[in-house]
């Protein structure tokens, strides 16, 4: 992908994010809940909501950093799947599933109550069946959210905007209206604070739907700031509303109408407006109660069937995220070839919110169920995060990270808030006796229906990982690392020069290893090669499987590596052989380099622009972007034995000096060998002053002999002087036998890694082309860290 | 004298089942330069119908399943909110002589949701267009 593409891939920004979130976030809850809650805790629910709002926050901080971290599909699955492995991935995939379907039941249900009253002053029928109309009314929206995901209309999207605005706005006017009205609070805590804690659980589904932004973490623009910025915004923004939503409706209503009212904010509305009829001319009282009223329902419907939406797309993608690192059935992912929509995991997700909304789960349980998986789900990532940042694998970097006052502390108190709801939520402390026979048990303690679900889910997710997913998915857990002591400084101590040279075609083979020797005889003191080949095996294909079936492949990797050590020998450099089986080769060889404190990798290179859009080659580029030792790419002249005539192209790059190094390298083990330093210039503005480009040129080249230290070796120097360089440098590179060259750029995605020039030199030129990047890498920009992310 | 029509086609595919029917199709006749262009599908302010790792999979398959008919063929990935615009920047990016591509027929109903896209190809091209039949030529 080259830079602009890299730009047209990621399309939201900040402001795009956060109504996301906040789409997602402002669903049925607040708008169904206050009864609930005031039921439970009355007016003091309102710290409920308060403490929900905090353990989100605190979810949101940890999730800010592995999504900026890893930045794949998946989101909360995802990160949990990396850190800790598929065991803990079974649970949370299948979780967030559960949480999404149930979540959707819960705002469909919603929207059913809220419906009703705007239509039954209307439609007699249904003022007769309000238990069934509802029920009717929530599967048949269910079905038209999942036909229009079905069949992807776009302008849904656009409408999702307007639609969170129109409700904040909306929600809005209702505190201010409500504030102004004056509302009174009764007794403040009339059940009690736990049952204030009891309630955070019941509540806690008002707060979920901020993680939906981490999903579309590869879409956003500049993602380290935009992302936790949106996520934080789009927690602290809906805690504000509800906490403020939660004062009006118990200081306007009396408690018990509260509790009992299925439209709780509508019935609020139309208390308050009343009093602001004066204000309005020519409305009566009651007529602005009843608009105030409609308005109320509309925006809660408005705002359960956005969440709904969100949330069957979402639970799409975590789908396609599990399927794709095999814990899920791959069928599930196919997208659809005309409508360009996951069109299976839409369906079923669909078919299993219509079946829990037809067996008449009860509303509240709906919510619980979806909050508690919602609550495993945030316990984990909270681990994943310290499991993360004590094993700090290579590929992750969070661009953004959790303030260091705050580090532990936000993780362990973000997981003891969820654990400590998740068993307020199931349990009852209630004495429980079980009596079998003569035997009685009695346990302090007994679980609530809620309790039951959560933990046959979790179970199932257990369940599954056992019988399905441990063969098929590979596990990557970081627990052991993160568990692990961080190893010493002692290795950097290694004196020995090593070369790491990755031989997969034995016609180079020997080429390379020659290069490698000359590198490493170069060096004073102890010096080796490490000779290393990968077979790829595809990602369906479990690794023990593959190596059965695949004698041929492993018989040539024999094969290969046997003829190393044979020209090892020949070389008289000492050499040792890694044979490595793995999913993806370019991985395999950096964790070698890794490994063996490699201080040159070394690589072949057709020359070739590879046909799948990335740059020299979908094994190369990682390497080149992520090793953190010297690269040296070799693309093989005709004639490499008699590789006598070296040139030694130099420019302005960071990269000149290493080329340098290798070229004096390679000339010094090779007899009868010639270095050549070359440099190209445009010629001089002024027609007059001739010399000038002359004499940039050379400076540049002293420069550079001073700089590389080549006292040793016999070299020239060659300056040309024309106006189009590039074809310059070309006819000057035809008289030698091969040609070094640095590296012009740092990543691989941003324009070619190597400029034109160099690509240009390996495509065109048939002679040895060698391409050497060094191994210290200017610092880079936050961008260009990310653009690095995405390539591996 | 005039570049013939067939002299730089472009061709938009779907998918690598897509990919493969029209380039078999393409295969049987005579033409200059080939480049085959996937659109990734944008949400533009809202996220994408799916995600965009599986879209740049998808791509990938699609790209590689018309060079495995044609391996001369260029291979062109763009993202834009809307198909037929990122198309028809890509061929003027190139200088495309034609357009060439493979429509699929279905219902009216079902062409309209998924929106009308080898309707708008054809009449809104700044560009010759060719339609390539359903079935490759025996």
């Amino acid at each position: 992908m080259s830079g602009t593409e890299q730009e047209l891939a990621r399309d939201l920004g900040f402001l795009e994010a956060y109504t996301i979130g906040l789409g997602t976030m402002i669903g049925a809850g607040i708008f169904v809940l206050p009864s609930i809650a005031a039921k439970a805790a009355g007016p003091a629910a309102m710290v409920s909501f308060a403490l929900g709002g905090v353990v989100s926050l605190l979810a949101a901080l940890s999730l800010s950093e592995l999504a900026t971290g890893m930045p794949k599909a998946g989101g909360s699955y995802y990160y949990v799947n990396r850190a800790l492995g598929p065991f803990f991935g079974s649970i949370v995939g299948w979780g967030m599933w559960a949480g999404l379907t149930f979540a959707s039941a819960f705002y469909m249900l919603g929207f059913g109550q809220y419906l009703l009253p705007l239509l039954t002053p209307h439609v007699d029928i249904l003022a007769e069946m309000t238990g069934l109309g509802k029920t009717v009314a929530a599967l048949g929206m269910a079905m038209l959210l999942t036909g229009v995901n079905y069949y992807g209309v776009k302008e849904t999207g656009d409408l999702q905007n307007v639609i969170v605005i129109t409700l904040v706005g909306l929600i809005l006017a209702f505190l201010s209206l409500g504030l102004l009205s004056g509302p009174t609070i009764g007794e403040f805590n009339p059940e009690g604070w736990p049952a204030v804690a009891a309630t955070v659980g019941t509540v806690y589904v008002s707060f979920i739907g901020f993680e939906v932004i981490a999903t579309s973490a590869e879409e956003i623009k500049n993602p380290s700031r935009n992302l936790p910025l949106a996520m934080i915004a789009a927690v602290v923004t809906p805690t504000i509303l509800y906490v403020g939503v939660m004062f009006i409706s118990t200081g306007t209503i009396p408690l018990d109408i509260l509790a009992d009212s299925e439209v709780p904010v509508k019935i609020v509305a139309e208390d308050i407006l009343p009093d602001f009829a004066s204000l309005v001319p020519g409305v009566s009282p009651s007529l602005l109660a009843s608009i105030g009223g409609t308005v109320m329902i509309l925006g809660a419907v408005l705002a359960t069937v956005s969440s709904a939406n969100a949330s069957i797309l979402s639970a799409a993608r975590v789908n396609f995220a599990m399927g794709r690192d095999q814990i899920l059935v791959e069928w599930l992912n196919e997208v659809h070839n005309r409508f360009r929509t996951p069109y299976r995991a839409i369906t079923v997700t669909g078919i299993i919110t219509l079946v829990l909304i037809a067996i008449g789960v009860h509303i509240g349980t709906l919510a619980e169920v979806a909050s508690f998986m919602y609550l495993v789900t945030y316990t984990l990532v909270h681990v994943a995060v310290v499991v993360l940042r004590r094993a700090n694998p290579d590929a992750y970097e969070p661009t953004f990270q959790i303030p260091s006052v705050l580090y532990p502390v936000v993780p362990i108190l973000g997981a003891a808030g969820c654990l400590g709801v998740l068993v307020q939520m199931s349990t009852n402390m209630v004495p429980y006796t079980i009596a079998v026979g003569s035997l009685s048990v009695t346990s302090p303690f007994q679980l609530t229906i809620v309790g039951m679900i959560g933990i046959v889910l979790i179970a199932f997710g257990i369940g599954w990982y056992y019988l399905y997913a441990r063969d098929r998915a590979p596990s990557k857990s970081l627990v052991g690392d993160a568990i692990a002591p961080t190893p010493t400084a002692a290795t950097d101590d290694d004196d020995i020069y090593r070369v790491v040279v990755s031989v997969a075609n034995p016609d180079t083979e020997r080429d390379l290893l020659r290069k490698a020797a000359a590198s490493a005889h170069a060096h004073d003191g102890e010096s080796e090669i490490v000779a290393v080949n990968v077979i790829e095996v595809p990602d369906q294909t479990s690794l023990a499987q593959d190596l059965t079936f695949e004698e041929e492949r492993v018989d040539r990797q024999q094969e290969l590596l046997g003829a190393a050590r044979d020209v090892a020998v020949d070389l008289d450099v000492g050499l040792r052989t890694r044979a490595i089986v793995g999913r993806d080769a370019a991985s395999a060889v950096l964790d070698v380099v890794g490994e063996e404190n490699a201080d040159q990798v070394l690589l072949g290179w057709t020359g070739k622009r590879s046909r799948r859009e990335h740059v020299l080659g979908s094994t190369i580029d990682p390497i080149v972007g992520h090793a953190s030792c010297d690269v040296t790419l070799v693309k093989r002249g005709p004639e490499p034995d008699e590789c006598e005539d070296v040139m030694v192209l130099v420019g302005e790059g960071p990269h000149t000096p290493v080329a340098a190094r290798r070229a004096a390298e390679y000339v010094a083990a090779t007899e009868r060998a010639s270095l050549t330093l070359v440099n190209v210039q445009p010629p001089a503005e002024d027609e007059g002053d001739a010399a000038e480009p002359v004499e940039a040129g050379e400076t540049l080249i002293e420069d550079l002999i001073e700089q590389v230290d080549l006292t040793e070796t016999a070299y020239e120097t060659r300056v040309v002087v024309d106006a189009d360089t590039e074809e310059a440098i070309m006819d000057a590179a035809a008289a030698y036998d091969t040609i070094c060259v640095g590296a012009t750029r740092e990543s691989a995605v941003s324009q070619a890694l190597f400029g034109s020039l160099p690509e240009h030199l390996g495509t065109d030129l048939d002679r040895t082309v060698v391409v050497a990047r060094g191994s210290e890498r200017s610092p880079m920009s936050i961008q260009d860290a990310l653009i690095k992310r995405l390539e591996g | 004298m005039p570049d013939s029509l067939t002299a730089h086609l472009v061709v938009p595919i779907a998918d690598d089942e897509d990919a493969r029917a029209t380039a078999e199709t393409l295969g049987a006749y005579e033409f200059g330069t080939v480049t085959a262009v996937h659109v990734v599908e944008k949400g533009g302010g809202t996220p994408d119908k799916i995600p965009l790792e599986q879209a740049e999979q998808r791509a990938d398959e699609a790209l590689g399943a018309f060079r495995d008919v044609l391996p001369d063929a260029e291979t062109e990935l763009t993202y834009d909110t809307d198909i037929v615009d990122g198309v028809f920047d890509v061929a003027a990016d190139v200088s495309a002589s034609a357009i060439a591509f493979r429509p699929r027929g279905g219902s009216r109903i079902a062409q309209f949701i998924s929106g009308d896209t080898a309707l708008t190809l054809v009449t809104e091209s700044d560009r010759p267009v060719i339609a390539l039949p359903e079935q490759p030529d025996e």
